[in-house]
């Protein structure tokens, strides 16, 4: 059912790309069509200003008592509070950091909670943890979002009713009761993976008390396939480990290294330091993707294999024919011989396989590795981090099944949220509530705690004692780093609970574990541990195993199903819909499509334009007995014939920011194949839906806003140095602030925009503005594409404000609110602004925002105590943007000042350059010919983004260098340290 | 036609003219002197206070000096309160059931904070560090007035923007050398050298008037 504007559409594209004078770089299909929407947002710097939706009468209202609060009086004689006793080494207003480790799918990533005056205000990596390095993804930096979210449940209830804490004491005892008479019989408890070796020895403890207790392990992002396909290969489960400091080439095979993987940030780091050490010893890495959806890390590759989810099988077992020449492999994709040959040729390569692949793809990979001798090399097995190896579907549908036989009396639930992200089929929900008593402990009140009959609130990770362990093995030490914003539980607590019958001190349990694995010391140790936040010599012993003579089960039949194929994927922003509730991660552009607060069906855009979609067509979905509709979303680079859903997203009770946002992928998704469904139907319902995407918001103009170099000749083009000028000259007797960008380095994980967005208390500002273009973040990830929408080249760029040496902005001010200081910055003075917004309309980079309400008092941004007291909270008709963290610099000099020193090279990191796992931003000073910046400013890749207009920005960029595809040696000079 | 004014109507608009101009140029004058008055800035203002305390007695009779209790000033933004522990340090053998001290033992008996008013405050987005002023010259005296005089802490300076901008534009006049930043009435004997310290202090005076020195 195709309609004529469809047609036409895609007429228009096809048409441009044919065409000699198309566009070398586009942001979106819309752009290569040339639409008007396309236009006008090119044209406009508010492209939304032109048509004001009406105010109704209660926003109205909300912005008039906003004002009047503006106008109102600050209190002129605030608290000064006297501590009872002073704190040793504790000055007020001065961060203090506790490192500590969050969780994502069961593995830990250390982190450094600064916290001002009790409060935690920010998250950044650990660097003595393995899996961080100092670095952080979006979610480890969201989740101190998340622990002052308004919406957390705060106290116990018993079928919707709150309980005091006295009465769930009692309900706890009768439940312990019902375990030591029946021995646990009919007693289930599901939790998530038990990573944690506390709380493994804590659930060892229930079951030796109980040895009849049923445990059952799941979590909606399964790594089932990984575990039989380990025990396809070796026999006993195994996990992989990589170093890719050490790998020559990397084939992936499905898997998104740089943000799905339990290492993602570490093998993001290593990945790119290989790359740069590449200059000096044999050559740069080299990384082939073979992937269905296109991932960040694809975006990265050196070459993009794009195949439908049945062909992995088949590419894989041809790469394994020709390094062994065992294996006879029938009809093989044209890029084999490329990729088998780069593997081959004498150099140290490894195979990486992701979670959603069948068990045989993962045992072909083991195969290859094994040939490789990647083993000892570039990859260790070890140990499985989550020591109880059951299938998790397996488990679950277990439980159903007792459920569904009545033989379940008590069904524990600790943590997890499986009445909304269990496969479909199973009605898990309903299934929960035929038990006759079931209890869900959770941070939320939510799909799963309305389902049972107790809901126990839990602490948050921040609140919490625990430890966990890393991708490597090694063990982080949880702490909490507030006093507990609510009364509640951890499921640590929870499980000492049942096994002792009183409510343990968390902090005695995690001393407990430990006391019995540190002989001697103990205190020092401890605390120790608490100061760096990682127990040593905790990583993972290598494993030495050979692959078994008989793990090869024989290529699996291809089915070939009418209709398309749907795979899953976790989502970028919301994972597996636990961070549905968390506003910077709803508005954050998701790295490829840049869509915000909600998902859509991914589909290839020769595939949307045979059913006739446009971006925004709900199409209904039908897969047996489950169907879904969704927005569909033509995704560059797709491939085709297959479908691509998110999970996290539809959800009816993770709160009010949560609530209802996208659709719920899960409700397609079969135990039997949850990651891949083939033969689904697909057909348009006619319908639209708004999908609100960045991709063409702050759209700029100019030559060249990407640039690459090749591996022989670094050199871009530069425009003329000395070009005139009628901005006036500045002086610099001290620092002068600049920024390089090393556009080869970024992976596009947006881990800067959430850093800068908890830095300096950027406001989220809720769907509608968002989709006027209005989202506030003074740093953006722009993505753009190049070449054909099948398969293009895909390429990121982080725009901060340039702090242009001739600011365009700074001379049209009528009030001076945005001046240039004697450092070099663009300072941007927030109680001089009258918010003309003429500075944003002259500003060709299209950095500055405008509050155009109270975002910062409206309803998304309840919490102030977040608030980073270093910054001030801008109010309604100001203009705010990127200032180089100008807070971390002044409180740097004063430092130094005090010390009477100068600031040293790497002394100021922005918020943006700490969170960045690649290491692709550096701030420092320019006037000082030794820092770093200075260094890569003289770089032959360094070069101004829209250099042409002269406004000589301080933020520059280094070219990406486009690799080919065969493996060349690199050029006899060192350049600059790369 | 009729003429649209009277004849009056010119009388009436020099009339308007010589007694609405002054009263609005008077107006301006009001509000402009208003704004520039101690009043409007709270100067010589002070504020009840849990405990009667007297810089008078402490810093002025007794000489203590102003780190003792303010202990961050040298370090931190916030120049510090002292805990309920300090004030006990003297006060469990001096005076030590007074009643006007009860807040104080409360304090360290339940675990709670004194919570005195303030009567220093600057708007949320302007910036003001203690230590590096105190620690570049600037003495307590300077911005705090005589305190070891006052039996009721007041303000004594309006601390508006153009105050502060007084001493960030030149602060030589200002500054007094290290040893005499916790002195109490201290004068120099040539206020001519004054400007050495500038540079003895490594002052960068282009950057004192950076808008975001304080704005941020």
């Amino acid at each position: 059912m195709m309609n004529n504007r469809d047609t036409e559409f895609w007429a228009k594209v096809n048409a441009r790309l044919a065409g000699e004078n198309g566009p070398q770089l586009w942001r979106s299909l819309e752009e290569l069509a040339g639409t008007p929407e396309a236009q006008r947002l090119m044209e406009a710097e508010f492209p939304d200003l032109a048509r004001p939706d009406l105010v109704d009468r209660r926003t109205l209202l909300r912005v008039m008592a906003a004002s009047l609060a503006l106008a109102g009086c600050n209190p002129s004689h605030p608290p000064l509070y006297s501590r009872p006793e002073g704190v040793p080494g504790h000055l007020r207003g001065r961060s203090i950091y506790f490192a500590t480790t969050l969780e994502l799918g069961g593995y830990g990533r250390g982190v450094v909670v600064d916290t001002h005056d009790g409060r935690p205000i920010r998250i950044d990596g650990n660097p003595l943890h393995p899996a961080s390095l100092g670095a952080m993804d979006v979610f480890g930096q969201a989740e101190i979002l998340s622990l002052y979210d308004p919406d957390r449940s705060r106290s116990p209830l018993e079928n919707g009713l709150e309980r005091d804490w006295e009465t769930v004491k009692l309900f706890l005892a009768s439940v312990r009761a019902d375990l030591l008479g029946s021995r646990g019989r009919g007693v289930h408890i599901l939790s998530e993976p038990l990573t944690s070796p506390t709380t493994i020895m804590l659930a060892e403890a229930v079951r030796t008390a109980y040895p009849e207790v049923a445990w059952h392990e799941y979590s909606p992002i399964l790594d089932d396939y990984e575990r039989v396909g380990a025990a396809m290969a070796f026999g006993r489960p195994v996990e992989t480990v990589l170093d890719l400091t050490r790998a020559d080439v990397v084939l992936s095979l499905g898997a998104n290294l740089f943000l799905e993987t339990p290492g993602h940030i570490r093998y993001a780091a290593d990945f790119t330091a290989r790359k740069r050490q590449g200059w000096e010893t044999g050559g740069r890495p080299r990384l082939y993707v073979a992937e269905t959806s296109p991932s960040i890390t694809g975006a990265s590759a050196t070459e993009r294999i794009i195949l439908h989810p049945s062909e992995f099988e088949p590419f894989a077992r041809a790469v394994l024919a020709h390094l062994t020449g065992q294996i006879r492999a029938e009809a093989s994709h044209p890029a084999v011989a490329a990729v088998a040959l780069a593997l081959q040729a004498g150099s140290r390569g490894l195979v990486a396989v992701g979670r959603s692949q069948t068990p045989v793809v993962h045992a072909i990979a083991h195969a290859i590795n094994a040939a490789l001798g990647a083993p000892g090399q570039t990859l260790r097995y070890i140990d499985p981090i989550s020591p109880w190896q059951k299938p998790r579907v397996e488990s679950l549908i277990e439980l159903t099944e007792a459920i569904a036989a009545g033989s379940v009396s008590h069904l524990l639930i600790l943590g997890g949220n499986p009445a909304y992200d269990a496969p479909a089929g199973l009605n898990f929900g309903d299934m929960i509530r035929r038990v006759p008593l079931s209890f869900h402990l959770s941070t939320h009140f939510d799909e799963t705690s309305v389902a049972c009959r107790w809901h126990l609130p839990r602490r948050h990770p921040l609140e919490s004692w625990g430890d966990l362990r890393a991708f490597d093995g090694t063990v982080g030490l949880r702490q909490p780093t507030t006093m507990p914003l609510v009364d509640a539980l951890t499921p640590d607590e929870l499980l000492g609970a049942l096994a002792t019958g009183t409510v343990p001190d968390g902090r005695e349990l995690v001393r407990s574990y430990w006391r019995t694995r540190w002989a001697d010391g103990f205190e020092d140790r401890w605390l120790k541990v608490l100061e760096t936040g990682v127990v040593p010599g905790t990583a993972s012993e290598p494993l030495d195993l050979r692959l078994r003579e008989d793990w090869d089960p024989g290529p699996t039949p291809t089915p070939n199903p009418a209709g398309v194929t749907v795979t899953f994927t976790a989502d970028p922003s919301v994972w597996d819909g636990r961070f549905a509730n968390n506003g910077w991660l709803q508005e954050l552009p998701r790295p490829l499509t840049k869509i915000v607060w909600g998902n859509a069906a991914l589909i290839a855009p020769v595939t949307a334009e045979a059913l006739g979609f446009e971006a925004g067509d709900i199409a209904e979905l039908r897969a047996g007995e489950l169907t879904l509709r969704a927005p569909v979303w033509p995704h560059p680079g797709q491939a085709p014939g297959t479908v691509t859903l998110q999970l996290g997203y539809g959800r009816w009770a993770a709160g009010r920011v949560g609530n209802l946002v996208g659709f719920n992928a899960y409700s397609l998704r079969p135990a039997q194949q949850p990651w891949a469904v083939d033969g689904v139907q697909i057909a348009s319902t006619g319908e639209k839906q708004r999908l609100i995407s960045t991709q063409n918001h702050h759209w700029i103009d100019g030559n060249e806003i990407i640039r690459t170099t090749s591996e022989r000749d670094l050199a871009v083009t530069r425009e003329a140095a000395d070009l005139p000028s009628l901005y006036p000259e500045y002086p610099y007797v001290s620092y002068a602030w600049a920024m390089a960008i090393d556009l080869d380095a970024c992976i596009g994980c947006n881990a800067c925009v959430i850093a800068c967005q908890s830095e300096n208390n950027i406001p989220v500002i809720g769907p509608d503005e968002a989709a006027r273009g209005r989202i506030m973040h003074w740093l953006r990830v722009d993505r753009y594409y190049s070449g054909e929408p099948s398969d293009p080249e895909t390429y990121f760029q982080p725009v901060p404000c340039m702090h242009c040496e001739k600011a365009p902005c700074e001379v049209v001010c009528p009030v001076n609110a945005t001046v240039h200081s004697s450092e070099g910055l663009n300072d941007m003075v927030y109680n001089r602004c009258i918010g003309t917004r003429t500075c944003s309309n002259n500003c060709p980079y299209k950095v500055r925002r405008f509050n155009w309400f109270d975002y910062s008092g409206g309803e998304l941004n309840t919490v102030t105590a977040q608030a980073n007291p270093e910054v001030t909270i801008r109010p309604r008709g100001v203009m705010e943007k990127c200032t180089y963290c100008v807070q971390r610099i002044s409180s740097a000099r004063i430092e130094a000042r005090l010390e009477n020193r100068l600031i040293r090279d790497g002394e100021v990191e922005t918020a943006c350059q700490s969170a960045c796992p690649t290491r692709a931003i550096i701030f420092g000073d320019s006037n000082d010919p030794t820092t770093l910046v200075s260094r890569l400013r003289e770089s032959p890749r360094n070069y101004a983004l829209l250099g042409e207009l002269n406004t000589q920005p301080r933020t520059t960029y280094l070219a990406r260098v486009e690799s080919s595809g065969s493996p060349v040696s690199p050029r006899p000079v060192n350049v600059e340290g790369e | 036609m009729a003429q649209l004014f009277r004849p009056e109507a010119n009388a009436r608009f020099r009339v308007g003219i010589i007694v609405a101009l002054p009263a609005a140029i008077g107006a301006v004058g009001v509000v402009f002197a208003y704004n520039h008055s101690d009043s409007a800035w709270d100067v010589g203002q002070t504020v009840s206070q849990p405990i009667p305390f007297r810089h008078d007695i402490h810093a002025g009779q007794l000489g203590v000096d102003c780190r003792y209790c303010h202990n961050s000033v040298e370090r931190a933004s916030f120049a510090g309160m002292p805990s309920a522990q300090t004030c006990m340090t003297c006060h469990s053998q001096v005076l030590a059931g007074a009643s006007v001290l009860e807040p104080v033992r409360t304090s360290l008996a339940l675990d709670q904070p004194i919570i005195w008013n303030s009567i220093h405050q600057l708007p949320s987005y302007a910036r003001f560090h203690h230590g590096i002023h105190v620690s570049k010259g600037v003495a307590c005296e300077t911005c705090h007035g005589e305190v070891w005089t006052m039996a009721q802490t007041r303000k004594v300076e309006t601390m508006s923007m153009g105050w502060c901008l007084d001493c960030h534009r030149n602060p030589a006049p200002y500054l007094r050398p290290p040893e005499a930043v916790h002195a109490i009435g201290w004068t120099p004997d040539n206020p001519a050298e004054l400007i050495n310290l500038l540079k003895a202090y490594n002052i960068a005076t282009e950057r004192l008037t950076n808008c975001s020195t304080c704005h941020y």
